[in-house]
This record gives structure tokens, C-alpha cells and sequence, in this order.
């Protein structure tokens, strides 16, 4: 048996304190009013000591917790099996934080000089390994090339770590721990391994992951934590829009002051604005706003927070609004564009420009050479020559909406469908107005109404309207809506790709109210949305996030940078920098802004011990020394050993037991005495 | 003691009393009528109220109140050393409810009674009355708590003899847990302007024989001092002391004719009014002698 600390040996002394107190008589404390003490003599005596021990076993009971309290603290350990057990050389993986918040003073510098001061304090039988880490893992240098050339080691990591920089990303230290494990290969495996992560262990250090996994019992983490003078910090990011979609819509911004901060006042500006565009006011410690971000005059792209000393999370970018181009033909005379009483008028009127989209509508007898996104087709019938055209482009996943307006276009319909037995015939003159009586807004066409908000189609009368026969149950139209004649006045089908909508009744004034009605543009902007032309806006991008790309164009990316990447169709960019991304695709040319991840503004440190909470087996202190002494790796080799054996916890286990039973036994003999009493 | 109410427990035992001694210990000329009672043979014809027998043909007794001639202060002690009490009841308690009984008891058959308390010096006064509601008066005085004070014998005597100028009976119910120094002073002062004296030394049955068996810090209630006694050696010379405290007593009130009554509170009430009554006409029949001699 041996003893990491036998200077605690010297506290099983304290038994002697128990002794004392069972042979020191406790003078009675018992009290007794008497109503005159006049006929009482001066007071006898009292007692001090007894001759002999009383409650022995409670005696030996206290003295045994004081020996197991000193033995639990000196920690005892088995020799034998630490002997066997320790290994002088180790496999060392130094795991340097690469994230943004390394940007930080001179972070980096220091973290590449730690790394650098490892690698050289490693034998030469050690493995050593560096990886560097924000969103995911980098090998520097590996266990293998370790195996290989670890003559040349301390000079090939400091090249190699000179060369390398703090990236613009997050930090998933789970991620990259749960990696770094892989690392150690077969050639590490008869090695004492551990991972010497340098970092400044951020508060938005992303540790979630490490739960999912068992850490590995033979590796142990050892944290040097890098600390910057001043951890006051702001930090900005975009919050999520309101509604109000519109361009000039005001940017919302969430700002937040870290905890304990001394700072106050901020200042929010657009780039290269004038005074007048920029918020000054005051945050509280701990605090987190969200504003709105002052008037945007000069069409700037970022907006700048300043009035912290860290500057690495101080901008936002923010696209300038670019809508999306939406090529629309109305298959008819573009003459009755301004026709009040044709449906092109309000075509026309109805699909305005908005932040995301910018409708283009075109209009003439013929197809365009070049598909347009969606067709609108009404008071004509295309002809036999353009029928198998309007086919392909629905094959190839256009949008066409039709309105029926003679028996002629059921030809037109069996054409594009393939439903041989749909007929169409003009609604009874004579007839009163119809209305819509069941209309599916559960349907994705009809998605705008599916608010029941919008719901109510009693003011909506529609004075004409054709009938749409034979359609059948197993066809492949489907009723949308109907009137109240049961009659179907919205129909649809999937044609391949694409997506066929039959109207029994147009929208102009001489079918219906429908353009009038406030329906019409909810109406067309619901099937410009299922055509694919969404109307929300692009979701907020962070630095290790994909470009959001069409897979079947081929693109050209160029960074903030200024630098240019290529993409054919199907590959994908991994956004590393902050700042606005120029992406052109054919013709289309779209800006994207990526930012720094909100959690890297997060910067108070975290406590290494945080870890452990993940499971994580922490390197003990006296491990920390990279070349110790003969004298030290003897007593690091005895600190281990004593760790794994786990001797103490033996002993407080016991030792609980015997305080246990000890206040059992000395409960019940106040008991016996407080009855003996009574009695 | 196992009734709460003082009033009640007063009525009790003056019932008791009187159905026990079956008549009257004093039968008083009356002056004031009462009430009318059927002659009965055997009762004195001088109290037929002949008027009524005239107009009714039937021999009543006419009853008197009796007259009052008799002024009793009833004098308690109230220091904290009789909030001591071992059975249950203190002796504060025991001596609440003798002063009741005979408060009730003499203004039943027609006396006044006073009540004054005191603990280092008078605390309350209450003149002798005999009027309606002054009994309830009385026992209310009675059954407030005892101040923390200790006992001054001298000084309340001393004062209660400046309060009480008519003469009358003086009842001093204490423990007489003081020094007696200056008590047979007191009692002489007291006799020589004419008042007659009746002491009940009350006394706990702890305090009497001293029956602790523990040693314990024995704490004074009334000055609050503590001395850690070993009962086993400190009971004989308790009892001797205490002794030699009665018997000074004793001596004292023989030698100015104050008639002691000791008390130990395990004694029922009854017992120590007849033995009070008896010796009351034991004094009254000595002197009707002494005189005729």
C-alpha cells in the first residue's frame, strides 16, 4: 500500500479528540426553578472527569471515521499495478481552436507558440499530432508523418501553423473532439494518449455533440485555456424579419452586451454613411436587443457596431434587395394590356414588383422562343402547332393556367392531359350569378387561403362560367373549387413536371369579380410560389453553411475576397468568409451575405471543468508538465495509478457507513436515556 | 384545582363547607329582610312574621341579611416564588383560590372583603366591600398574573398597614419565602392597630420535603440566580434551615396572637377553611369566656 499524500497519515492523531471527550464527565445540564434557593448551602461541586469510558462502541465508531477520514485524504494506492501500468512515451494530438473568436488580440499567436512549445517539449519517442479546428477538423500534421519524420517535427508544425490562420467560423468543439478521437490510429495504441486542445473556450462553444458519445477511457483531455485582458465584448447579428416585406423595410438587428461587461455605449452605423445613419445608445451587462437598424441612405451592405475592443463580430452584411426575375407570357394580344375589360389588364396590374420577385409579363399570340416560367392562357385557343410546345413545357415543369372560355378548348385539354373523354360546354346564359362553394384551401394551389382569415368567397360572383365535363374520378384533373351548382370552377393536374390550372370562369369583369376581388392577387402570387417562385425571403447564411444553388446550372462564385470558383452543376460552395457573395449563374447574377455565427460573440471563457460535464476525461493537473523529472513522471505515474484505482472513494464509501451507523447508535442511546429519564 | 374557573372552584368548595357543617357558624341579628321561609318546628317563633299569619293564616319566617360587622382583607402574596408549584397548580394558584373561597365564603353570610397583593411592595388594593359584584371584582384581581418581583415582606406589611385605617380581619396568605427578620415587627404593628391576623403560609410539597433525587442547576425564580445542588447533600441542612424558618414564624405569631395556618398545597381547600372556621370559633368562644369569666 502506498500513499499519494502520507502527510495526511498525521490526521488519524485527531482520534485522540474523541477520547478526551468520552473520558471528560459533561456536567449535567440540567436546570430545575426552584422557587428560593434561601434555605439552599453554597454550591457543590461539579464533576469534571470519569475514571473510565462510557459508550465505547460509539467511541470506536468516531475514532474509526477519523482513521478513514485521514486515510481518504492521504489516497492510498496499490504500487504493483501502477508500475505495470505506466508507459513513458505518449501520443499527444494538439487541438488548436481556429474559430473566429481567435481573431481576438493576439490569440492565434499565442495558441501557435503553445503549440509550438508542446511539440517541442515531446520526446522524440513520443507521437505527436496537430489539428486545427472551428466548424470541423483540419489535420496539420499527423500521428503517421509523426511515425515518419519526427526528426524533422518541431520545424514542419511550425511552418505548418505559421502558414495557417483563424477562420471566420464557429466553434463545434464537440464535433471536432469527437474527430480528433479517430485520429489516434494503431500506432498510438501501446501510447499514453491525450488531446492538449488550446483554446480560448468560448461561452458559445458548441459542447452538445460530446453527450452522443462513450469518451474513450485511455484519453485524456488536458485544456489550456487562452485568456484575453478584457472580455467585454459586443456582438451583433441579424434577427429575423418582421412581415413587412417590402425593400425599404427596416433591418432588425440583435445586440447583445456579454455578462459583468463595463461597457455601455455603442454605436450602430451603416458603412461609409453619414452621421445621421447610425444609432448611438446604451445596452445593459448581459443584456440582449433587438433594434432596428438605422435609415439605410446610401444603399450600404453592412452595418458596423463599434464601441468594444473586439472588432471580429462587429459587422452584419446585409444583401441589397435582389428579386428574383419572373418571366410571365400571357398567350394573347398585348394590345389589351390597357383594355380595362380584358384579362391581360389585370394580369398586368395584379403581378407588381416586390422585394423577392419581379414579375415580367410579356404577352403575345405566339409562345416565346424562350420558356417562360409560368403561361397564362385566355380567350384563345393555342393551336395544333403549339400544343405539343405548351406540352413540352409543361413536361418540363412549367406552370400554365388556363382559363376555358369555348367547347373548342377541350380538344386543347385532351391534348396536354391525355383525358380523352373532357368536354366543355358554355354555362346556361339565362342563368343567375354563381359563386364558389367549396373551395379545398388545404390544396398547395390554393395555399394563400389557407389562413381562415381569407376564407370568406361570398363577395366574389362570377356572371359567367363554362362547364367542364368528364373528367372523371381516376383522371388526372382534380377539383380545386366549385360553384354552387356543384359544377368545378378551379381545376388542376400534375403533367410530368409541371402543373396544369383550369379556370371554368376568367377573372375579368365580363366572367366574374374575381380581378377586383381581393382574392386575385393572393390568388396569382400562391401559384407563383408553387411554380417555385417563393415569396420569403432567403434564409439568414453563416460562414460553414452552402450557398443555397441550383444544382442543375453550372456557377461562379466570388468571394469577398475577390476570389473566383467555378462550379459545375451539382457542386456545392462552403461559405468560409463573412461578407457579401457574388454568385453568377447564366445571366442571373445574385448577391449573398454570410455572416460570422451569432454563438462566436459569446466570449466570456468557459471553466475547463465544464467538460468533464460532458463526459470528458480531463488530464489531472500534474499531468500538464510536458518533460518532468525522474522524481516527477514517479510521482505523475503514482497521481495516475491513484486515479484509476479509485482507492479513496473506497474509503469514503466506508466511511459513511460508519458515520452512518455511529448516528444510528448514538440516536438511539439518547433515546434509551431521554426514556430512562422520563421514567 | 382541575376547575378552571377560580369563581367556580371558590363556589365549590364553599358549598362543600356549608352542607358539611349543616348550620351557620354565625347567626347575626338582622336588620334587613331576605326572604320569607314556612315555619318549621324547632325554628324561633320571634321571627313569625305575624303580619302575614293575620292576613293569610299561614306562619312564615321572615329572613334577614345579617348584619355585616366584619371587614376582611384578604392579603396575597404574588412574588415569582409562588409561581412555583409541583403538582401541577403553583402555589399562586392554590393561594388565588383559598383567597376565593374566602372572599366567597364571608360575603355569603354577609361580611366585606378587600383584597390587596403584593410581591416587594403593594401592588393592588381592593377595599373591603360587601356589595354586588364585588366578589366578581375580587376574583378578577385574583386571577391576574403574578408580577416578576421578589418578596418584601417588611415593606408591603408596612404599607398595607398605612392603607387599612378601619380594624378589621387581615388574612396574609404567602410562602414566606423571604427573610423573616422583620416580620414579627410587621405583625406586631398590625396587632397593636387592632386588626385581627390570619396567616396561611402556603407551602409546595417539592419545597416541604425537598424531593429531588437529581443533581441540577437549581435556579432562584425570583432572583434568578443559579447554584448547582446535589440534592442527596444538600437535603438535610434544607430541611433544618426550613424548620428553623417555621418554627420563627410560629414563635412570632404566637407571641402576637396571629393565627397560622400552614398550607402545603396538597391539602384540600375544605380542610383548611374548617380548620380556619373552627379556629375562628375556638377564638371567639375563648373570648366570650374570658369575658363572662
Amino acid at each position: 500500500m502506498n500513499w499519494l499524500f502520507p502527510l495526511y497519515l498525521a490526521g488519524a492523531a485527531a482520534i485522540i479528540a474523541p477520547i478526551l471527550l468520552h473520558l471528560r464527565r459533561r456536567p449535567p445540564q440540567d436546570r430545575v426553578e426552584f422557587s428560593s434557593l434561601l434555605f439552599l448551602d453554597a454550591q457543590t461541586p461539579v464533576p469534571v472527569s470519569k475514571r473510565r469510558l462510557e459508550n465505547w462502541l460509539l467511541l470506536l465508531l468516531r475514532c474509526l471515521a477519523l482513521i478513514l477520514l485521514a486515510l481518504m485524504f492521504a489516497r492510498p494506492f496499490l504500487r504493483s499495478e501502477s508500475a505495470a501500468s505506466t508507459s513513458p512515451d505518449r501520443a499527444t494530438l494538439i487541438l488548436i481552436d481556429g474559430s473566429a473568436s481567435m481573431r481576438r488580440e493576439d490569440l492565434w499567436k499565442r495558441a501557435a507558440a503553445e503549440a509550438n512549445r508542446a511539440a517541442r517539449d515531446s520526446k522524440i519517442t513520443d507521437r505527436v499530432a496537430v489539428a486545427v479546428f472551428d466548424r470541423k477538423l483540419m489535420p496539420l500534421w499527423s500521428f503517421e508523418e509523426d511515425r515518419t519524420t519526427a526528426a524533422s517535427r518541431v520545424a514542419e508544425i511550425a511552418t505548418r501553423l505559421g502558414s495557417a490562420s483563424p477562420s471566420w467560423s464557429g466553434t463545434l468543439l464537440d464535433r471536432a473532439l469527437i474527430d480528433a478521437i479517430a485520429l489516434f490510429d494503431s500506432s498510438t495504441a501501446s501510447l499514453k494518449k491525450r488531446i492538449l486542445l488550446i483554446s480560448d473556450l468560448q461561452e458559445g462553444t458548441h459542447l452538445d455533440a460530446l453527450r452522443s458519445i462513450a469518451w474513450p477511457s485511455d484519453l485524456s483531455l488536458q485544456v489550456q485555456r487562452l485568456d484575453v485582458a478584457t472580455v467585454d465584448n459586443f456582438s451583433v447579428a441579424l434577427a429575423a424579419s418582421e412581415e413587412d416585406r417590402s425593400a425599404d423595410a427596416p433591418v432588425r438587428i440583435r445586440l447583445s452586451n456579454t455578462r459583468d461587461s463595463q461597457l455601455r455605449d455603442f454605436k450602430l452605423a451603416w458603412q461609409d454613411a453619414p452621421q445621421s445613419d447610425s444609432i448611438s445608445a446604451q445596452i445593459p451587462p448581459g443584456a440582449s436587443r433587438i433594434l432596428s437598424a438605422p435609415p439605410n441612405s446610401t444603399r450600404a451592405t453592412s452595418l458596423t457596431l463599434s464601441g468594444d475592443k473586439h472588432d471580429f463580430d462587429n459587422r452584419v452584411f446585409i444583401a441589397p434587395p435582389q428579386p428574383r426575375t419572373v418571366r410571365i407570357h400571357f398567350l394573347g394580344d398585348d394590345a389589351t394590356r390597357q383594355q380595362a375589360s380584358s384579362p391581360l389588364y389585370y394580369l398586368a396590374r395584379a403581378l407588381q414588383p416586390t422585394a423577392t420577385l419581379a414579375p415580367q409579363l410579356a404577352a403575345s399570340p405566339v409562345l416565346p422562343a424562350q420558356s417562360p416560367d409560368i403561361l397564362f392562357v385566355s380567350g384563345v385557343t393555342p393551336g395544333a402547332e403549339t400544343q405539343p410546345r405548351i406540352r413540352d413545357f409543361l413536361r418540363r415543369g412549367g406552370f400554365l393556367v388556363h382559363v376555358v372560355t369555348s367547347p373548342a378548348d377541350a380538344g386543347f385539354i385532351q391534348a396536354i392531359t391525355g383525358a380523352a373523354s373532357i368536354a366543355i360546354t358554355a354555362g346556361k346564359e339565362d342563368e343567375d350569378y354563381r359563386m364558389l362553394a367549396e373551395v379545398k384551401t388545404g390544396h398547395p394551389l390554393l395555399k394563400p387561403f389557407a389562413d381562415p382569415k381569407l376564407r370568406d368567397f361570398t363577395k366574389l360572383r362570377f356572371w359567367k362560367h363554362r362547364v367542364i365535363q368528364g373528367m372523371g374520378a381516376s383522371g388526372p384533373l382534380e377539383t380545386l373549387a366549385t360553384f354552387d351548382n356543384g359544377q368545378p370552377a378551379i381545376v388542376s393536374a400534375r403533367i410530368d413536371k409541371g402543373t396544369l390550372i383550369l379556370l371554368a370562369s376568367g377573372w375579368h369583369p365580363g366572367d366574374s369579380q374575381l380581378a377586383l376581388s381581393t382574392k386575385f392577387v393572393p390568388l396569382l402570387y400562391g401559384w407563383l410560389a408553387a411554380a417555385g417562385f417563393s415569396h420569403d425571403p432567403a434564409a439568414t447564411l453563416f460562414v460553414g453553411d452552402d450557398l443555397p444553388l441550383d444544382a442543375a446550372q453550372s456557377h461562379v462564385v466570388t468571394s469577398p475576397d475577390g476570389a473566383t470558383q467555378t462550379l459545375k452543376p451539382g457542386e456545392v460552395f462552403i461559405a468560409t468568409q463573412v461578407g457579401l457573395h457574388q454568385v453568377q449563374a447564366g445571366v442571373n447574377r445574385q448577391i449573398i451575405a454570410v455572416n460570422l455565427p451569432p454563438d462566436e460573440g459569446r466570449v466570456l471563457p468557459l471553466e475547463p471543468q465544464k467538460l468533464a460535464d460532458y463526459g470528458v476525461k480531463l488530464a489531472a493537473a500534474a499531468d500538464t508538465d510536458a518533460a518532468p523529472s525522474a522524481a516527477e513522471q514517479q510521482r505523475l505515474s503514482a497521481v495516475e495509478t491513484e486515479q484509476r484505482q479509485h482507492g479513496w472513494w473506497w474509503i469514503l464509501v466506508a466511511l459513511l457507513a460508519v458515520l452512518l451507523l455511529e448516528t444510528a447508535l448514538a440516536g438511539r442511546s439518547r433515546h434509551s436515556a431521554a426514556a430512562a429519564q422520563t421514567a | 384545582m382541575r376547575i378552571k374557573s377560580l369563581e367556580l372552584r371558590a363556589k365549590v368548595v364553599v358549598e362543600g363547607l356549608w352542607k358539611g357543617m349543616h348550620r351557620s357558624p354565625y347567626h347575626g341579628f338582622s336588620v334587613e329582610f331576605s326572604e320569607y321561609r314556612a315555619y318549621v318546628q324547632g325554628d324561633d317563633p320571634r321571627y313569625i312574621d305575624w303580619k302575614v299569619l293575620a292576613r293569610s293564616d299561614r306562619t312564615y319566617i321572615k329572613k334577614f341579611e345579617d348584619e355585616t360587622n366584619l371587614r376582611c382583607q384578604l392579603v396575597i402574596d404574588h412574588s415569582k416564588s409562588m409561581g412555583y408549584g409541583s403538582l401541577g397548580f403553583t402555589k399562586a394558584d392554590y393561594a388565588a383560590t383559598l383567597a376565593a373561597t374566602l372572599a366567597s365564603f364571608l360575603m355569603k353570610q354577609g361580611d366585606a372583603a378587600g383584597l390587596t397583593t403584593f410581591a416587594d411592595g403593594i401592588e393592588d388594593h381592593l377595599p373591603a366591600r360587601n356589595r354586588p359584584g364585588h366578589l366578581r371584582r375580587l376574583i378578577t384581581e385574583l386571577e391576574r398574573p403574578a408580577k416578576a418581583a421578589g418578596t418584601s415582606l417588611a415593606v408591603s406589611i408596612s404599607q398595607l398597614a398605612d392603607l387599612l385605617r378601619k380594624r378589621g380581619m387581615i388574612c396574609l396568605i404567602s410562602d414566606l419565602l423571604a427573610p423573616v427578620e422583620h416580620l414579627e415587627k410587621q405583625l406586631a404593628l398590625l396587632g397593636a392597630m387592632g386588626h385581627d391576623l390570619v396567616l396561611f403560609h402556603v407551602m409546595d410539597r417539592a419545597e416541604i420535603d425537598f424531593t429531588f433525587d437529581k443533581s441540577a442547576h437549581f435556579r432562584d425564580l425570583e432572583s434568578g440566580t443559579e447554584r448547582f445542588i446535589d440534592p442527596q447533600i444538600a437535603r438535610e441542612a434544607y430541611l433544618k434551615r426550613l424548620q428553623a424558618h417555621r418554627d420563627t414564624i410560629q414563635t412570632a405569631c404566637d407571641r402576637h396572637n396571629v393565627e397560622y395556618h400552614f398550607c402545603p398545597t396538597d391539602r384540600p381547600l375544605e380542610e383548611v377553611l374548617f380548620d380556619f372556621l373552627s379556629a375562628r370559633q375556638r377564638k371567639k368562644a375563648g373570648k366570650s369566656s374570658a369575658i363572662a369569666a
